[in-house]
């Protein structure tokens, strides 16, 4: 995997670097993310206005720690995800990855390194075997039946499903196969959109143990927007308040000496705070 | 053109005659309210005035045949289409005009170059009895195939686009994330034309073979030119919608593969 579809060009001053995604001078002590007075607009038009959705927006994630992004509805978490592995474009500001910013990397190989799991499990056509194994023609990876039934197993679904049609299974079932899709690439990195939120109270429990066992297992860096406290106790690590595409408030949830912000003691509280005046 | 002396023209009077028809649905749509005789008479006037004047610059052109007249006819039916492409589709897509403008302008201009240089052979290519019906059939099929491929993208893009921001978090290409869609736009505007190939002839003649038929041309003869005209409408159609999804597709993804939501 090491041929020009890892490589890819980096733009400095004048001059184009070629470089490896995981560059080999990455140092491990650099932050997975960092951003940097991150900006977002949606351009205006004849009969619509320009439309903020972040702004001046910086936070940083350690290797192997847990961000989750909470907010009312509408205040820019979800945008904000999608500028991590660059399936959105800032207006301003910067994202780094490893230390290097995003934009030097090819955004295909970026995202196989860093994992967006959605909101509503994206099913393609065919069985779940089809739907574990879709991949862009020319990528390779791993995807033997051994993989593919321990991977099964690591987000807690049985091997016969493999063949079942990815249509007929619920939605917690879809949710933890998009989780399996999503670790088949071994990624660096996952983004969680709400993964719960479109799914009843069992299937959501079912998938927040599903999460907070993988974070435990492999050591993965997790940025997670989500409205439900549950998962967030679980994920632990930093908790980052957004309103009106602001930071509003930082706490981190495994140090006890901070003063917690009301807001997220009453998120935490399992307060709904969803609907709380943001922008839609 | 053989056997002209069987066309009957029709006089002025005969006209008149034909716009008692007008007249019988204006006293339905009174008789049944439903309110569609300001609408007929206007129509009927547009269409008289329309004609006439299309007929006199059509005069004109034929009387001159010169080449530059028939690129001038070329150019504004063009235009007239490409304005009634862009005009279908739901929401506005930036830049659709020139997509447009484009794709009729290439699909017409290859399968009309074909159609007049290889299959019917005329000489000179400009010979307005033949290029202006001929380009007129080809645009009219890009047009309406454009139209409804944008349409159906547009719709399709904005319906799946979790879909393709899911392929897209897979290392797709935004090329590759868009492409069922594109495939879909694609089959919903060649699907008509492809049913029109399956029927044509057993549900209604079509109109240029009747007209050439009323123009005094043998059945045998005027079948001949339908054929050539069915299976140039057919590549028309799946030229100007490919053309233009592929080109419309592209507005909506940005270099670093992106889906510009936004838009849709």
């Amino acid at each position: 995997m090491l041929g020009s579809r890892r490589r890819c060009l980096r733009k400095f001053g004048g001059m184009t670097i070629l470089h490896e995604v995981v560059p080999p001078d990455c140092d491990e002590n650099d932050p997975i993310f960092e951003v940097d007075h991150l900006s977002l607009d949606y351009p205006g038009g004849r009969s619509h206005p320009v439309v903020e959705i972040l702004n001046d927006v910086s936070f940083r994630v350690e290797r192997g720690h847990t961000l989750t992004l909470v907010g009312p509805s509408g205040s820019g978490k979800s945008s904000l995800l999608r500028c991590l592995n660059r399936l959105v474009e800032p207006t301003s500001g910067t994202v780094r990855f490893n230390g290097y910013d995003i934009g030097s990397f090819d955004p295909r190989e970026l995202r196989r390194r860093v994992a967006l799991v959605m909101q509503t499990p994206v099913m393609f056509e065919g069985t779940v075997r089809d739907n574990l194994c879709i991949r862009p023609a020319g990528v390779t990876g791993d995807f033997s039946e051994n993989r593919l039934v321990a991977t099964l197993d690591e987000v807690g679904l049985e091997s016969k499903l493999v063949d079942r049609e990815a249509a007929t299974l619920s939605g917690g079932e879809k949710q933890r196969v998009t989780i399996a899709r999503a670790l088949l690439r071994d990624p660096q990195a996952l983004l969680l959109d709400e993964p719960t939120s479109a799914l009843d109270p069992p299937n959501a429990l079912l998938v927040v143990e599903t999460i907070s066992r993988l974070r435990a297992s492999r050591a993965l860096s997790i940025v997670a927007v989500t409205h439900q406290p549950d998962l967030v106790r679980r994920l632990g690590g930093g908790l980052l308040y957004l309103r009106k595409g602001r930071v509003e408030a930082f706490h981190s949830l495994e140090g006890s000496d901070t003063v917690l912000d009301a807001r997220l003691q009453a998120f935490l509280a399992g307060e709904n705070i969803a609907g709380e005046g943001g922008r839609t | 053109m053989s056997a002209t002396a069987n066309i009957i023209d029709l006089s002025v009077w005969q006209l008149a005659m034909a716009l008692v028809l007008v007249a019988a649905i204006i006293v339905v749509s009174l008789r049944q309210s439903l309110g569609l005789e300001r609408d007929l008479a206007i129509g009927t006037v547009r269409a008289i005035v329309q004609l006439y004047a299309v007929g006199l610059i059509l005069a004109a052109v034929f009387a001159a045949a010169r080449w530059y007249w028939i690129l001038l006819i070329l150019g504004v039916m063009t235009g007239v289409a490409t304005q009634a492409a862009v005009s279908r589709l739901g929401k506005p897509v930036p830049g659709a005009t020139w997509i447009a403008a484009i794709a009729l302008t290439v699909s017409t201009a290859a399968t009309l170059a074909y159609v007049i240089g290889v299959v019917v052979q005329v000489r000179p290519w400009y010979e307005p009895q033949y290029i202006i019906p001929i380009a007129g059939m080809i645009l009219g099929n890009s047009m309406t195939s454009a139209a409804l491929a944008g349409d159906r993208l547009q719709s399709d893009l904005r319906a799946r686009s979790d879909e393709i921001e899911a392929r897209l978090a897979l290392g797709f290409s935004g090329r590759e994330a868009v492409e069922p869609m594109v495939r879909a736009s694609l089959r919903a505007a060649m699907i008509p034309t492809v049913n029109g190939m399956m029927t044509v002839g057993l549900v209604q003649l079509p109109g240029m073979m009747t007209g050439q038929i009323l123009a005094g041309s043998s059945p045998l003869g005027a079948i001949r030119y339908q054929m050539v005209v069915v299976f140039m409408q057919g590549a028309a159609t799946a030229l100007g919608s490919l053309l233009f999804v592929r080109m419309a597709a592209g507005r909506y993804l940005t270099p670093a593969h992106q889906l510009r939501r936004y838009m849709l």
